[in-house]
């Protein structure tokens, strides 16, 4: 019975232990990606990930990353982190603020007194945590959590270049102010050489109301 | 004041989640007579010669006893009037969290309708000038919620809109008296807030404390409970970004106008619509306005007025300097069966102020106001009916 098995079981074992030395010595590809507008114009500060089809490598040692609060708003507004990352959240104001999530990523509530800091949240669920603060309604931020090490923010002409090594990879983008569902960008991506590749997006975004950013040195009887 | 003590010592023992702000603020006057209405007096201007004086001392503790529910104070000292510390605000405030984009908040207690968008700074003082508008000088001495107020919101960022609002109702007792300073002594300007239990003063006119005619001592306690009947008020708060403001209150104390205690204090019936708007032209500079109208009735037709007041404010940054100036205008008509008392006033009033911010904690500041006020009951003292008051004030500030 097992001299039955036995040939087939060599073969592929061979046959793994080939494709992976033939892997470990490929030379990494460049993946350049560039995010467009609906009319073609780059766009800046877009998460954009290339996630492993075999999977992440497990963490070694824990990321850590920093949601601050300044002046009454979230600091950084949109924060992208690599799954179990575990993100501070001081205050740098000077009255208190209670952030919250109900996020099916995250959810979580702290209450952040002045010049104080919380314990550090871990981001273990990959996905969109949308931030809001009890104290102050017109605050909102977002931590969008990935599975994989090679993720960035397109930069101011829309870009960003990632090496990794060959194989199967999905492609993902996200913004807050993205309307499209995100599987509707997500690309299927086999590399076996550099690539670049343009993403345009097929409706207009959201408006960004930044003026709600806008620090009125009196708060509302506060 | 035993709530303050009390609330002193709940604090004392744990200082986790506890904000203490408060300021203190000395001034040089010079001020015109007449007298002020602090020591019975017609004036409309806190202060009535030249002078030092503490123009504010107030201390805020806001302490949240758990997540979402809060315990806030405001005490004052004053060295002029007839109290000299005391709360002018004590509330309780919930306000829970919601995943939900219509959300809900209430708060019960002792404290001012959000009115005003004038009053923004830690005790409901002005950021911008020492001598608040007529109508925030006037809610600042006979108006407070004794109450529950309960508020259904809608934060407009988290849905992407451009739109917030707010819609306010509150149920409220112990504010009776409102209406009575204003029908005697008319607007004023100043910044001299009445703290609970306080009797607040005016001029002994012989027709009010003549007990052949209105019968009334020349002070009124306004926070005073008389008929036992429930108050209301809604407001609306509407804001574009946080750009433009707008609130809209109705009030109306719902009082029995022959309600009379055995102090000789009539319940009157007060009611008035107020409209406030602020604009941001630039980060650096605001536009602020508030008007209301009302009317308020005492007795049997023993006192009825109509009151209108306006003011329209424009205040600019510029570094470590704030520069304000407003316009205020002011009119108290009366229609009721008593003539020999008389109740009609109007004035107008104009304010410039500079405050400059020396450090963190430290301020300095200079207010000129000017402000004219005819009210027909001066003639019982044999005063002018008509009288233009100026007051310059040179004010140091410490907060923390």
């Amino acid at each position: 019975m097992l001299r039955y098995y036995a040939t087939p079981l060599i073969i592929l074992l061979a046959g793994l232990c080939v494709t992976a030395s033939v892997r470990a010595q490929s030379p990494p590809v460049t993946v350049s990606v560039t995010v467009l507008d609906n009319t073609g114009l780059p766009l800046p500060g877009f998460a954009v990930s290339l996630t492993p089809a075999e999977g992440a490598a497990p963490v070694t040692d824990t990321p850590h990353a920093v949601m601050d609060q300044i002046n009454r708003q979230f600091a950084p507004h949109f924060l992208i982190v690599r799954k179990d990352t575990q993100v501070r959240f001081p205050n740098s104001d000077s009255i208190k603020h209670q952030v919250y999530s109900f996020s099916a990523a995250k959810r979580f509530a702290l209450l952040l007194d002045k010049d104080s800091e919380a314990d550090p949240l871990t981001f273990d669920t990959p996905g969109v945590v949308e931030l809001g603060c009890n104290v102050h309604d017109w605050m909102l931020g977002y931590i969008y959590v990935v599975d994989t090490p090679y993720f960035s923010a397109s930069d101011d002409k829309g870009q960003s270049e990632f090496v990794v090594p060959p194989g199967s990879y999905t492609l993902s983008i996200y913004h807050p102010r993205m309307q499209e569902p995100q599987e509707i960008l997500r690309r299927e991506l086999t590399l076996t050489k550099n690539q670049t590749l343009r993403l345009p997006l097929t409706r207009a975004l959201l408006p960004d109301f930044s003026q709600y950013n806008a620090d009125d040195e009196f708060g509302q009887y506060e | 004041m035993k709530w303050l003590m009390l609330l002193l010592c709940a604090v004392s023992v744990s200082s986790l989640g506890t904000e203490f702000s408060g300021k203190v603020q000395a001034v040089w006057h010079q001020s015109d007579l007449p007298t002020t209405w602090l020591e019975s007096g017609t004036g409309v201007t806190r202060f009535d010669d030249n002078d030092v004086a503490l123009q504010q001392t107030v201390m805020r503790i806001k302490h949240t006893v758990v997540p979402s529910f809060d315990v806030q104070v405001d005490a004052s000292y004053y060295a002029d009037g007839d109290q000299h510390l005391g709360l002018t605000q004590l509330q309780l405030i919930y306000k829970p969290l919601l995943p939900s984009r219509i959300k809900w908040r209430a708060r019960v207690g002792f404290f001012y309708p959000e009115m005003s968008l004038e009053n923004v700074d830690t005790n409901w003082l002005s950021p911008y000038t020492y001598s608040q508008s007529a109508i925030n000088s006037w809610i600042g001495e006979e108006l407070r919620t004794a109450g529950a107020e309960f508020i259904l919101y809608r934060p407009g960022r988290a849905v992407r809109s451009p739109w917030s609002w707010e819609f306010r109702a509150a149920v409220f007792k112990g504010n009776d008296p409102l209406g009575s300073i204003i029908s005697w002594r008319g607007f004023a300007l100043h910044d001299r807030q009445s703290l609970h239990h306080e009797r607040l003063q005016f001029a002994p006119y012989p027709t009010v404390i003549d007990t052949n005619v209105i019968w009334h001592p020349d002070w009124v306690e306004p926070f005073t409970e008389i008929d036992g009947k429930w108050g209301v008020y809604v407001g609306l708060h509407l804001d574009y970004l946080r750009q433009t403001q707008l609130r809209y209150y109705y009030y109306d104390n719902l009082a029995d106008p022959n309600a009379v205690n055995d102090q000789r204090l009539y319940a009157w019936h007060t009611k008035f619509h107020s409209l406030a708007m602020q604009h941001n032209i630039t980060t650096k500079t605001r536009f602020i306005m508030q008007w209301m109208t009302g009317d308020t009735l005492m007795g049997e037709h023993f006192v009825y007025t109509q009151y209108d007041a306006f003011y329209a404010m424009l205040s600019h940054r510029q570094d470590r300097h704030r520069f304000s100036a407003r316009v205020d205008i002011f009119d108290v008509d009366e229609d009721d069966i008593f003539e020999n008392d008389q109740n009609n006033s109007h004035g107008h009033g104009i304010t410039v102020n500079w405050r400059y911010d020396v450090s963190d904690h430290w301020q300095v500041g200079v207010e000129y106001s000017r402000v004219h006020s005819d009210a027909a009951n001066r003639v019982q003292f044999n005063l002018p009916t008509a009288v233009t008051q100026q007051q310059t004030l040179l004010v140091s500030e410490y907060h923390w």
